[in-house]
């Protein structure tokens, strides 16, 4: 059988030009040529070379894409597994084969290798370890022989450079890898063992099974400075001590992933955003100008947890639904509970600009630290609520403010539930500002609750209880 | 043993490594006797006396074509023709019901805006102030049959979208400045194989770690440092979760206009704002590219790559893409002006320091100084051309930011390379996640007016 999956004449290969054109970029009696024609006869034998997406390494193939006649991509160095899971995800019917050699995948890139391997989404994985850098000229790699040399280790590999790295052990232990096996090249049994690992590395990915690896242990006679030969012999009796060969995990494993076709369905996109034709009831007649013309600033503090933060997005809500324009912007302290807990919402006529409050026309204060913080920012004329469950005595407050003390956590306890006080404080602020109405809020807050309707009744009584104490409570006015 | 009818070892092709030799059980093979003239190696030779066409020195061989059944033509010029590229299937716009505008904090607004701009893959790693974007995206791609996948570092990240956005998909990702930075290495090859890709970049002070509060920490990482090489991508540049949403779009169709990422730099301070967003009258069922790396038979002849071995071809490929940024910065120059009519001083800012001084402008125009805001919504290409026409009648401006003059630095080598001189500076400049807020820009022109009343 002719191996259709690699391109008759590599045009690729600086143009095709005289020899280049039918010979491979690689050494004499290098091993990478040997995995590329068995890559091949594989994707020919599955019948997926219209399927098949190569990814190319950086270092000594990193011009795979020269001899593969399929579609092909060329990744970052130790990045191949995740442009791979990239082309996988984008079209879970190609067949995706990740290229990469030992420096490139198990130094650079072991955190790719790794984690698309425990992923265990199946791409199938060529993994060519020669023990040494390759196209930067004979390097130590991960996986370099005690005592080996190298440009970078000159006397050799020593305790000071580590143990050579056991990839294919290490992914074996994964949980997402169905299949690895280390093959190597240097006779007829072993070149055969590998085209079969191959083959069915590839095929586990085609039954949508797992994560597959094949680790070929290849010559570079080269950076080794041994005859092609001497290579074959070093790998038989040397290199193999240190990476036995062989199966190293075959598990069965019931295919897993089904392809998925994205919706982009008008109805879809509705649902999924939640988005409605229907308009919001109005409640409100006109903008509330009594507290600014154009624009007002109403600051949310307390702890968190206090529930500043909600009530902030609630009123923010509900000032949209009356068609007018807010922002919300939250300011947590260093923890998201127990820390400080702020909100800035300004409701304005038309557009709302600065999202900040530094002089809030409103300051809804939730603890005492708090309103110590805000009280001398508030606005001249400005309204005050506060929560004397946990505040006895209040600052002084800037000439005019109206301040309004109401026992949030004490009724929203009554009530059964202390985390309702930010509605009772909301119910207060609401009849003490007279910035919307009462179903302006109540309506968001029911809208809110629908998946939870059994809260709407102790959340509307809270509300009420707020607007219920700011009622029949005198304001202190500074 | 499967037998093969004519073995033939190329003379050529050999490269001398004599693995064929110890594969043959008849010693047919051994190394010849004279120099190739071509490949100037001494090729071995089968003698066909002892040859018993097991195929065998096939396998091992190392290269494609050196031993094959039958011989290789080298110079077939049948197999130089690749199929032409497919024409590709164009984007649809599919119209939306008449929705109610609905009430989304900025990192919300921009994940909505990718889904309306046809995005179902998404990547992403934790970081504060994006992370919301990301999370938002995990909760609704599953309906839509997206995917949304947690990478396992910002590195990975953006090789799954070069990855993905390689196959022709649209792709995006929230990060903020640190985790920007360590995406800079796969922009640069996204840039260079010309992958498109979106990214939101939720700045926050740094330097290192800094904190999560808001900066516009990265204007000169967005505009002039997207890793190695040659590099640009278009930055636009929003201050409201209107926008999040409508730049967000944008950039998606802009990233696939010109196979390029495109940078949507926000701040921390505007990816936490909640406001109302109204929704587009139509969004998009992505196309299919042509040039997409995919994994099927019509595309099966493309290749991502930013490599190429030959300097006359790279300097090549590198003018084609410059010739992509100076198309972006003739077409996709974007601004918008506020009371910009008269003005004898103009205010320049983006992202929130722009709505602070909007807020600014209208308070000092009651005022009834005549004072205007000119904010870039692309950082890169700096919308030089509007500017401009303004600074013909106005010779000062004021850059507010929230860095160390990041974006004045842009501003001021868009005006040298215009060739416009004689513009006058002030700054008013926060760090650290403080931002300008509208009182100190009002007493900052206060104070300058005075100076040069």
């Amino acid at each position: 059988m002719s191996n259709t999956a690699l391109f008759e004449h590599f045009d690729r290969h600086a143009g095709g030009v005289d020899l280049k054109g039918g010979s491979t970029h690689y050494c004499p009696g290098c091993g990478h040529g040997l995995a590329h024609k068995f890559i091949g006869e594989a994707i020919v034998d599955l019948g997926i070379e219209d399927r098949t997406v190569m990814v190319s390494p950086v270092g000594c193939a990193v011009f795979l894409f020269y001899y593969f006649d399929t579609a092909n991509t060329q990744a970052a160095h130790g990045r191949a597994p995740a442009v791979a899971l990239g082309h996988k995800l984008a079209h879970p019917e190609s067949i995706v084969i990740s290229y990469q050699g030992d420096g490139d995948l198990a130094s650079i890139g072991l955190a790719e290798i790794i984690h698309a391997a425990q992923l265990g989404m199946p791409i199938s994985v060529i993994f060519i370890n020669n023990t040494i850098y390759g196209m930067t000229g004979g390097q130590m790699a991960p996986t370099t022989l005690m005592g080996q040399p190298s440009t970078t280790a000159p006397q050799g590999r020593t305790a000071m450079q580590g143990q050579p790295m056991k990839v294919a052990e290490m992914i074996a232990g994964l949980e997402g890898v169905v299949y690895v096996e280390r093959t190597a090249l240097f006779d007829q049994r072993n070149r055969k063992k590998t085209q079969k690992a191959i083959k069915k590395a590839i095929r586990l990915q085609m039954e949508g099974r797992g994560f597959s690896m094949v680790e070929i242990i290849s010559e570079c006679p080269v950076h080794w400075k041994m005859t092609p030969e001497e290579s074959e012999e070093h790998v038989k009796n040397v290199v193999v001590e240190a990476f036995p060969l062989g199966v190293v995990k075959d598990e069965e494993r019931e295919p897993w992933i089904a392809p998925r076709v994205p919706k982009f369905d008008a109805d879809s996109m509705v649902s999924a955003l939640g988005a409605t034709e229907e308009k919001p009831p109005r409640f409100c007649s006109e903008f509330p100008s009594h507290l600014d013309p154009v624009d007002i600033a109403i600051k949310f503090a307390g702890a968190g947890g206090d529930g500043a933060q909600t009530a902030a997005i609630l009123l923010t809500q509900a000032a949209i639904n009356e068609g007018f324009d807010s922002t919300d912007i939250p300011s947590y302290g260093p923890e998201s509970r127990g820390g400080t807990s702020y909100a800035d919402v300004h409701v304005a006529k038309d557009e709302g600009l600065s999202p900040a409050a530094p002089t809030p026309h409103v300051l809804l204060a939730f603890n005492a630290p708090s309103l110590e913080k805000f009280a001398s920012s508030v606005a001249e004329n400005g309204i005050v609520i506060y929560d004397t469950s946990v505040i006895s005595a209040p600052p002084d407050f800037p000439v005019g403010v109206k301040a309004y003390g109401v026992p949030c956590g004490d009724v929203a306890v009554k009530l059964g539930n202390k985390v309702v006080k930010n509605i009772v404080a909301l119910g207060a602020l609401q009849e003490a500002t007279q910035l919307l109405t009462d179903e302006s809020i109540l309506t968001v807050l029911r809208s809110v609750l629908r998946r939870k309707p059994n809260l709407i009744e102790i959340n509307e009584k809270a509300y009420a209880e707020g607007v219920r104490h700011v009622r029949e409570s005198e304001p202190s006015i500074v | 043993m499967v037998k093969y009818s004519a073995i033939t070892l190329d003379r050529q092709l050999c490269k001398s490594c004599g693995r064929c030799v110890a594969s043959c059980h008849k010693q047919a093979i051994a190394i010849g006797l004279e120099v190739n003239q071509r490949s100037g190696m001494i090729p071995y030779e089968i003698d066909y006396e002892l040859c018993n066409h097991c195929g065998l020195c096939m396998s091992a061989c190392p290269e494609p074509w050196a031993i094959t059944e039958g011989g290789h033509d080298l110079e077939n010029p049948a197999a130089r023709v690749r199929p032409a590229k497919p024409a590709g299937i164009q984007a649809r716009r599919i119209p939306l019901p008449d929705l109610e505008p609905l009430v989304l904090k900025g990192n919300h607004a921009s994940a909505v805006g990718a889904l309306l701009a046809g995005c179902r893959h998404v990547f992403g790693y934790p970081i504060t102030p994006s992370t919301e974007g990301a999370e938002l995206l995990a909760s609704l791609l599953p309906e839509l049959e997206g995917v949304f996948l947690q990478s396992c570092s910002e590195i990975a990240t953006v090789n799954h979208m070069y990855g993905a956005g390689g196959a022709g998909v649209p792709t995006m990702t929230f990060t903020s400045s640190p985790g920007f930075t360590l995406m800079l290495e796969g922009i640069s090859y996204m840039v260079g194989a010309e992958v498109p890709g979106v990214f939101i970049n939720v700045m926050r002070p740094g330097p290192g770690l800094g904190y999560i509060g808001p900066e516009q920490s990265d204007i000169k990482l967005c505009a002039r440092g997207l890793g190695h090489g040659n590099t640009h991508a278009i930055v636009l540049a929003p201050s409201s979760p209107q926008e999040m949403l409508d730049l967000t779009m944008l950039a998606f169709e802009l990233s696939f206009k010109y196979r390029n990422p495109v940078i949507v730099a926000a701040d921390g301070y505007l990816g936490q704002i909640t406001g109302r967003v109204t929704l587009p009258a139509e969004m998009i069922q992505p196309g299919l590219p042509g040039w997409a790396v995919r994994g099927d038979a019509e595309h099966k002849n493309n290749l991502n790559s930013s490599i190429l071995q030959d300097w006359v071809e790279l300097e090549k490929h590198n003018e084609h893409i410059s010739g992509k940024y100076r198309a972006m910065e003739r077409d996709e120059q974007l601004s918008s002006e506020f009371h910009t009519d008269g003005a004898e001083t103009l205010i320049v800012a983006c992202n929130i320091p722009a709505r602070m001084a909007k807020a600014a402008v209208e308070t000092l125009r009651r005022e009834g100084h005549r004072i205007g805001l000119f904010q870039p919504l692309t950082i890169w290409p700096f919308p030089i051309d509007a500017l401009a026409k303004l600074l013909v009648h106005i010779n000062h401006i004021l850059v507010v930011e929230a860095s160390d003059g990041q974006l004045e630095n842009e501003l001021r080598l868009a005006l040298n390379k215009a060739e416009i001189e004689g513009t006058r500076f002030d700054h008013l400049r926060h760090m650290g996640g403080i931002l300008p807020d509208d009182a100190e820009i009002v007493r900052k022109m206060h104070s300058i007016m005075g100076i040069y009343a």
